[in-house]
């Protein structure tokens, strides 16, 4: 990428970084806010979710043409990054938004919003690294905080083993991620990913052992935050047992983060290395693809479900990340902003139909909704559709995105066999719709009645549509967002 | 003097969004089943008016595309709305607003759950299917082609029968798996055709061999099941039997031609010498389809179970007329296909006509209807024999065409004279008597013996209003084929041009010019 040093002294430099403090400043000043805040208020999430769009706009109003680079090379504010920040608030404020109902009779209900802004905040860092540093302190923090969020609801038994199991192969993960840092470091003496790769290119002997254990080492790291087979297997306990709306929070916003960094690597360290991340990528992509797709069949509950969906949709976004074209690149942002709008909006229908004892969560709890809610059941079907791939809805266009980069770069064979498994995947996804429109109701329902989650299914249902008609305006944004990277 | 251009006015674009719009009108405003009802048939014969000037303005004397529409669509991909009807797609898009039509009043009085999804499922397939047939971008095409699977997914399931979620799931993973292998066709057809999607610059571009036999085999997979062709026709006979009537009628009257619409629109002009490289194999499976699958209908027991492996053979007519490369073959497969329309829907009313009144569908426990319904009697018998491709029917038109046109075929890649094809054939003309004619002779001849059967009553005059026009178009296609066989002369003496010149000329010229390029490609 162009290093653009920035030219003026330091107090500059903060400038860069205000969306990080704003969300710095706001999360510590909640802890103490929220001490003098009666219980069962929502004033904590509601100033959270602020937060989140003050962020925003400032992220925005800040975006210059040419990008950014602070602190020496430790810190980039490019379109790339005000991209993917924005998918991080938007998946942010509206888990905020389907927390605010399903956790209110929680205890120490502050932290959990807190919590959720440090993860963001990690995840900010994370998308502006251009050096291993700063890229392993905002994984870090976004990666405690999911840790305690995803145990959130102490009493009850399997949200403390998903914690626990995620915490255990969580901190496994990033010690691995850090050995591989440490022997490409060893080799060319940079944190700095441009400059690595730099030495990298001249070294030549590009695959001497150290620099392949690096490699190796630093994908199966920063596949286990993204969920790509064989470090998949967190994804569906840790689902199952986090509050729903954390489930949602860490099916969207983490993948962005991962995959962001995955590209800056990609683009910047790795381009002596192709053929080999290539071979690794590959393989990994069809584990990904044939694990998520597969295993996601089998399951009876629609959190594990969506777990292995989301494996599955990682592996497709993989494609992207392989194509290793600009063309590619753009499919990954594009493939994870569908994706975003429609894990949202099922998660949100899920969440709605919380009952009492039952948490709306096996696949059975959805017959006969559509007698019931013919809204929230069409809207359902929509998402489902979608996800399955299917046209005139946005997750058609997600696929199609990434399929064609990778068809561009000659992987024709793995999108062959990526086109083979989505139809495999559109099993469950029928499935549900099954459950919905052609089964009788079982169990009386039980709804939430929420204002903001009714719109949050609403406007996700409306964009899905509009996304799958008119899907110009969207692939637009992400090719110029595309511009600080290559 | 071109009528259609004057009146400059995007007739496909109404044809395709008014049901649409339709159906959401409905969905918002319109409350109570009675009122549902007679909005949507308001809406779909709002459609066939509209869909009617494409027929009556028609100029039969050009093969260009006609009522063309261009718009830029998603800029980045060079994806366009590009729409537009030659003679071989017009007769599918009003024959598709003919049955939607048909299908709203059969479903008057025997849907009673869940009126209003129905009838908008309905209209939503309707746009659906319109623009698959008016389509001239290939990801346009594949757009309408799977959207469709949508609303057919639900008609199925929510209405069908008791194995419904079964047959309707196994429909919807078939044609899906079929249709992702044509995806991929159609992206790597857009990178070597110089990154466009529209079907006629498909149609231009010289392929050399080695592609497309590898589109052709992508494209074979996905409109064999759609046709569908032994041996991936199996989701068919449980697909219509578990369906609902109305949506018997449109599996028979147009899902099961989009399949064969494709070799016609796809195969043949974009991929001529593939296609002439697969004759043999098109030709032994169309054969499996015509006799093997109607030793197999002859021994069904439920009537609709039976009607579909009839369609099945009757679309190996179809297919074995697409690969014949002769003007009589090709204008009698899209004959065939049109008549099918008619005679394979109005079959299935006949058994819907029976099942509402005992609700079931078995053979063995009618018996002797004819006593109790003469009226339906007479009815069904008509188009019984106009299934078997008795002389006067639109059916034999077809069939004769195909078997004219087979007999004069010399494809270049066979080695057995197409003659005997055309004998094997025949034995159709036979078979398909065997099968029809037992089964109106088990449930409608003989003597009134079941109680069940006695208490039936003859056909209200709603029921016979559906079946009058498809019984005067099978009888006028059948007389006096003349008018549609005027709208397919020149579009197929133009297919046939594009898929009898190889493109392999063309293609090893161009790999002269560029030799560059295409060593990058390969």
């Amino acid at each position: 990428m162009a290093n653009v040093t920035f030219p003026f002294p330091f107090p500059d430099h903060l400038i860069t970084l205000l969306p990080e403090m704003i969300v710095a400043i706001m999360a510590m000043a909640l802890l103490l806010i929220d001490v003098f805040i009666t219980k069962g208020s929502k004033v904590t999430a509601y100033l959270a979710i602020l937060t989140t769009i003050v962020a925003g706009v400032a992220t925005v109003s800040l975006q210059s043409s040419e990008p950014l680079v602070a602190f020496y090379g430790f810190f980039v504010f490019d379109s790339f990054a005000v991209f993917s920040k924005v998918l991080i608030y938007i998946a942010t404020a509206m888990a905020m938004i389907l927390s605010l109902e399903f956790m209110k009779d929680e205890k120490h209900v502050g932290e959990y919003y807190v919590l959720m802004l440090f993860a963001m905040l990690g995840m900010m860092l994370m998308v502006s690294s251009n050096n291993f540093v700063t890229m392993y302190l905002g994984l870090e923090l976004m990666a405690l905080s999911v840790y305690v969020l995803v145990a959130f609801q102490r009493e009850v038994l399997r949200a403390n083993e998903a914690a626990l199991k995620y915490f255990i192969l969580g901190a496994l993960s990033s010690g691995m991620l850090l050995y591989g840092v440490t022997f490409l470091y060893g080799v060319t003496g940079s944190f700095e990913f441009a400059v690595m790769g730099e030495k990298l290119t001249q070294g030549g002997g590009a695959t001497s052992a150290a620099v392949m254990l690096g490699l190796v080492f630093l994908i199966a790291g920063l596949g286990f935050k993204v969920s790509m087979a064989p470090f998949h297997m967190w994804t569906p306990d840790a689902y199952e047992g986090a509050p729903s709306p954390i489930t949602a929070f860490m099916s969207v916003a983490p993948k962005v983060a991962g995959f962001v960094v995955f590209m800056r690597i990609v683009v910047d360290l790795l381009p002596s290395l192709q053929p080999q991340y290539e071979a690794i990528l590959t393989g990994m992509a069809v584990l990904t693809i044939a694990i998520g797709n597969l295993a996601a069949i089998a399951q009876r509950n629609i959190k594990r479900m969506l777990a292995y969906s989301t494996v599955g949709h990682v592996g497709f976004v993989m494609l992207g990340l392989l194509a290793g074209t600009a063309a590619g690149f753009s499919g990954i942002l594009v493939y994870l902003s569908i994706y975003l709008v429609m894990t949202m909006g099922v998660f949100a229908v899920i969440i709605l139909m919380r009952r009492e004892g039952i948490q709306g969560e096996l696949l059975d709890d959805f017959a006969g909704l559509s007698r019931v809610r013919p809204g929230y059941a069409l809207a359902m079907g929509l998402f489902m559709f979608s996800m399955a791939g299917i046209p005139f809805l946005g997750g058609f266009w997600a696929k199609y995105v990434v399929f064609i980069a990778a068809v561009e770069a000659g992987h024709l064979y793995l999108v062959l066999f990526a086109l083979l498994f989505s139809a495999v995947g559109a099993f469950y996804y029928l499935r549900v719709v099954k459950y919905i429109y052609f089964d009788e109701e079982r169990v009386a329902f039980n709804f939430i009645e929420s204002k903001p989650m009714q719109a949050t299914v609403i406007v996700t249902a409306i964009l899905i549509v509009a996304i799958g008609v008119f899907p110009d305006p969207l692939l637009e944004m992400c090719r110029q967002a595309l511009g600080g990277l290559v | 003097m071109e009528l259609h251009n004057v009146l400059d006015f995007p007739i496909l674009s109404l044809s395709i969004f008014l049901p649409l719009a339709g159906a959401l009108v409905i969905w918002l405003f319109v409350k109570g089943d009675d009122a549902v009802k007679w909005a949507s048939l308001a809406v779909s014969i709002a459609t066939f008016v509209v869909t009617l000037p494409l027929a009556l303005v028609f100029d039969t004397t050009t093969a260009h595309m006609q009522f063309e529409e261009f718009q830029p669509w998603i800029s980045s991909f060079n994806i366009n709305y590009h729409l537009g009807v030659d003679g071989i797609s017009m007769p599918f898009i009003v024959l598709t607003s003919l049955l939607t039509v048909i299908c709203v009043i059969s479903a008057w009085r025997c849907i009673e759950k869940r009126v209003k999804e129905y009838m908008i499922a309905f209209l939503v397939l309707e746009t659906t299917l319109i623009g698959v047939f008016s389509a001239l971008d290939a990801v346009l095409f594949y757009f309408f082609w799977e959207a469709l699977l949508i609303p057919m997914y639900l008609i199925i399931g929510i209405w069908g029968g008791k194995n419904r979620v079964y047959a309707t799931l196994k429909f919807f993973l078939y044609t899906l798996a079929g249709s992702v292998l044509m995806l991929i066709a159609l992206l790597a057809m857009y990178f070597e055709a110089g990154k466009t999607f529209s079907l006629l610059a498909f149609m231009d571009y010289p392929f050399n061999l080695e592609w497309q036999i590898w589109i052709f085999i992508a494209f074979f997979i996905a409109f064999a099941v759609k046709v569908p062709m032994w041996p991936v026709h199996t989701w068919l006979p449980d697909a219509h039997t578990e369906a609902p009537t109305a949506g018997s009628v449109i599996l028979a009257g147009i899902l099961l031609k989009m399949g064969a619409y494709g070799f016609l629109r796809f195969s043949l002009p974009m991929l001529p010498d593939a296609s002439q490289y697969f004759v043999p194999f098109m030709v032994a499976l169309s054969l499996v389809a015509i006799v093997y699958i109607s030793f197999v209908a002859m021994m069904q027991t439920d009537m609709k179970r039976l009607i579909a492996y009839s369609s099945i053979a009757h679309m190996g007519f179809v297919t074995l007329g697409t690969f014949m490369f002769t003007q009589a073959a090709v204008e009698g497969a899209v004959i065939g296909m049109i008549s099918h329309g008619f005679v394979a829907a109005a079959l299935f009313l006949c058994v819907g006509v029976m099942y509402d009144r005992l609700h079931t569908r078995e053979i063995g426990d009618y018996g002797g209807v004819v006593n109790v319904m003469p009226v339906f009697a007479a009815v069904m018998l008509f188009f019984c024999m106009a299934n078997v491709a008795l002389p006067g029917a639109s059916a034999f038109v077809g069939e004769i065409m195909v078997l004219i046109g087979t007999f004069e075929a010399n494809p270049v890649y066979m080695d057995v004279s197409t003659k005997w094809v055309a004998i094997a054939a025949t034995t159709s003309v036979v078979l398909s008597a065997c099968y029809t004619l037992w089964m109106y002779k088990r449930v409608v001849m003989g003597d009134l013996v079941k109680d069940s059967v006695k208490s039936m009553k003859d056909m209200t005059a709603r029921e016979f209003g559906f079946f009058v026009p498809l019984m005067l178009l099978t009888l006028w296609m059948g007389l006096y084929p003349v008018p549609v066989l005027d709208l397919l002369h020149v579009s197929v003496e133009h297919l046939i041009a594009q898929a009898t010149t190889s493109k392999l000329d063309a293609a090893a010229a161009l790999v002269q010019a560029m030799p560059v390029v295409d060593a990058a490609h390969h």
